[in-house]
């Protein structure tokens, strides 16, 4: 299998899940749909396997197309040449995982939907590895040097909020260096989450946690200085 | 003026979040539950909390809501 067939999906998985994050507590989740003909076509030995393969890399193929130009307006999207190559890359391995993955489709989604699933792994994935290559986060995108212009009091602010821009900066001095890159990169200067993981050599999840610890910090630094955020609900 | 709304979102960080990974098996149910008009959040209270503050996890969510309204309707025949 060629390197750019290998499926990545193991990467994202591959940690525990946060202490601090609760995992998903599900309520309730619906029954079971009834015989899945997508299923049953797929399995080795059908005699329309071959071609219902076909056509599932067909739709995994339209909706990977799709989805990277859905993907275009983000930051380090994809463009040029590429673009046609990774649709292709992305839904050859979600046609991999996809058939791997067989036994594990549990009919709580139309199957498609579950399939379609895999093809959003693969575009994340892919269009990360593809701007990490192209444009790495710098150093500078990294280390807190100040607020950024858009939340930073203006000449008119009052002092009261410029004191609470003060207490963040504080705050931010005081993360642990893992968190403070992370809440500096994603954050403050909007790396996506997944180059970064590529960048710092982790996944998605393991980054998520140090996101989520270095907001949790920040909030209780600010109110301990005696400068609260309000929560949503709370405004 | 600063926008305390803009500081509440880049802190956000609340209880009960089901972090990346345990979005990645039901992501498919949740969306289907949003496109038969219910409320997924009810079903999956830890991944709709984490869907509002991971930006990754938020698009994947997107595009799969986008993809599974437009191209689910696929017969294998």
């Amino acid at each position: 299998m060629s390197e750019r067939r290998r499926p990545r999906r193991e990467d994202r998985t591959a940690s525990t899940e946060p202490a601090s994050i609760s995992g998903n507590n599900v309520i309730w989740m619906g029954g079971r749909r009834g015989p899945e003909p997508w299923v049953e076509q797929l399995r080795p030995g059908h005699p329309r396997r071959d071609r219902t393969v076909a056509k599932l890399h067909a739709v995994l193929l339209r909706a990977a197309f799709h989805e990277l130009s859905r993907r275009l307006g983000q930051p380090r999207s994809i463009s040029g040449p590429e673009f046609d190559d990774l649709a292709q890359q992305a839904a050859d391995d979600a046609l991999i995982n996809v058939l791997a993955r067989l036994d594990d489709f549990r009919g709580l989604s139309r199957f498609t939907t579950w399939a379609y699933k895999f093809v959003m792994f693969e575009v994340s994935a892919k269009v990360a590895r593809h701007a990490w290559r192209r444009q790495p986060p710098s150093r500078h995108e990294l280390a807190f040097e100040r607020v950024p212009d858009p939340l930073a009091a203006g000449p008119g602010d009052r002092l009261e909020q410029q004191e609470q821009l003060k207490a963040l900066a504080v705050a931010i001095g005081k993360l642990t260096e893992r968190q403070r890159e992370v809440f500096v990169a994603i954050a403050l200067n909007d790396v996506p989450i997944d180059v970064l993981a590529i960048q710092l050599g982790t996944n998605r999840n393991a980054i998520y946690k140090n996101l989520f610890d270095a907001r949790r910090n920040l909030r209780a630094g600010m109110a301990a200085a005696g400068h609260p955020v309000p929560e949503r609900d709370a405004a | 003026m600063t926008d305390l709304r803009r500081l509440d979102e880049l802190l956000r960080a609340e209880d009960g979040d089901a972090g990346c990974t345990a979005g990645e098996d039901i992501l498919d149910a949740y969306v289907e539950l949003e496109l038969a008009g219910e409320d997924p959040a009810l079903v999956f209270p830890g991944t709709a909390i984490h869907l509002q503050s991971c930006p990754g996890c938020q698009t994947d969510h997107d595009g799969l809501l986008e993809a599974a309204r437009r191209f689910a309707h696929v017969k294998p025949q």
